[in-house]
C-alpha cells in the first residue's frame, strides 16, 4: 500500500478524512501546521487526541510533524494582499506536507477538504492552492456535505476532542476571496522568498 | 467604550469589541507595549501581545485574550486599556 501525507487541523473533517484512507490499509504520517500565535494551544491538543484515538483504532504509529506556521503567517500578512492570505497560507502548508512526503517516501497527500465548506474550499481557491505542489491530492470527504461528515465524527469518537473551545485563526481576512486568479496569487508569491520560508519551516519541525 | 467582555465564537477566549468602533494606531501601540518589556508579534493589522493571557489587538480596536478565565481577561483588559490609553468598558445592567 502507499503511504500518504495528511494534513491535521484539528478540526471536525481531518480525522474522518484520515479514517478513511486508513480503513484502506494505507500508512499514514500526520502533518499539523503550528498556527501559533495566531491561535491558542488547542488545534494541536487536538490533533495529539485524534491521532491518539485513531493509532489505537488502526494499531498504526501514524508519526505526528508539527511544522511551526505563525512566522510564515506574519510574513504573509506583513507583505502580501490580505484578500487572498489564505490561499497563500494554503500554499505553504501544502509545501510543507510535500517536503515530509518526501522525506518519508510517501507518494500522495490528503486533506479533509469538501467542497465549499468555507472560503478556502471553492474549486478555484482550492486549484490556487494545490498548484504549489505536485503530489496527487486525495480528498476523501470532497462530496460530503456537513452533517454527513458530523455523523462519521460522531461515530468515530472524534467530533468531542473536535469541538472542544479553542480560539480560531486570528489571521484569516474579514472578506477572504472565494474566487481567486491564479496569476495574482504567484504574483504575491513573487515578493517572498518561498523556498526559504518553507526550509526554515521544515528545519524547525518536530516529530510527535 | 467598549461593549463588555464575551466569550469569543469557538469559545477559547474572551473578546473585546469597541462600539462604536475605532481605528487604533498599532505602531504606537507596539511601542506602548515594548516600552512596558512585552513582546509583540507585529503582522501589520494586528498585534499579539506576549502579557499573560496572550491578546491579539486588530486595527479595529478588537481585543481577543487567549483565556477561558472571565476574571483574567478582565484583569489583562484594564491593564491593556492603561497602557494603550484605550476606552472602558460600558456598565453593566443593573
Amino acid at each position: 500500500m502507499a503511504r500518504g501525507v495528511m494534513l491535521m487541523s484539528g478540526g471536525i473533517d481531518s480525522p474522518v478524512a484520515l479514517n478513511f484512507v486508513l480503513r484502506q490499509g494505507h500508512g499514514m504520517i500526520a502533518v499539523h501546521m503550528d498556527n501559533r500565535p495566531f491561535t491558542d494551544d488547542s488545534p494541536l491538543e487536538k490533533v495529539v487526541d485524534h491521532l491518539a484515538l485513531l493509532r489505537a483504532r488502526y494499531d498504526q504509529p501514524i508519526p505526528l510533524y508539527v511544522v511551526p506556521h505563525g512566522t510564515t503567517q506574519t510574513t504573509l500578512m506583513r507583505s502580501t494582499d490580505r484578500h487572498v492570505g489564505c490561499i497563500l497560507c494554503r500554499r505553504f502548508m501544502w509545501r510543507s506536507a510535500e517536503r515530509i512526503a518526501e522525506r518519508e517516501n510517501a507518494s500522495f497527500l490528503v486533506t479533509g477538504e469538501a467542497l465549499g465548506q468555507v472560503a478556502s474550499q471553492t474549486l478555484s481557491n482550492m486549484h490556487s492552492a494545490t498548484c504549489a505542489v505536485r503530489l496527487p491530492i486525495v480528498r476523501p470527504l470532497i462530496g460530503f456535505d456537513k452533517q454527513e461528515i458530523e455523523s462519521v465524527a460522531k461515530a468515530l469518537g472524534t467530533y468531542g476532542i473536535s469541538t472542544r473551545p479553542g480560539v480560531c485563526c486570528q489571521a484569516v481576512p474579514d472578506r477572504p476571496a472565494t474566487r481567486s486568479n491564479l496569476i495574482q496569487i504567484i504574483r504575491e508569491e513573487e515578493m517572498l522568498d518561498v523556498d526559504q520560508i518553507v526550509d526554515d519551516c521544515i528545519r524547525k519541525a518536530v516529530v510527535l | 467604550m467598549y461593549r463588555r467582555l464575551r466569550v469569543c465564537s469557538n469559545g477559547g477566549g474572551y473578546e473585546a469589541i469597541p462600539h462604536p468602533p475605532v481605528r487604533l494606531d498599532l505602531a504606537k501601540a507596539r511601542h506602548a507595549l515594548e516600552a512596558e518589556g512585552v513582546a509583540v508579534v507585529d503582522a501589520r493589522v494586528l498585534l499579539i501581545a506576549a502579557t499573560d493571557p496572550e491578546v491579539t489587538i486588530s486595527q479595529n480596536g478588537r481585543l481577543l485574550f487567549k483565556t477561558r478565565d472571565p476574571k483574567a481577561a478582565e484583569i489583562a483588559f484594564e491593564r491593556l486599556r492603561g497602557l494603550l490609553g484605550l476606552p472602558g468598558l460600558e456598565a453593566s445592567p443593573p
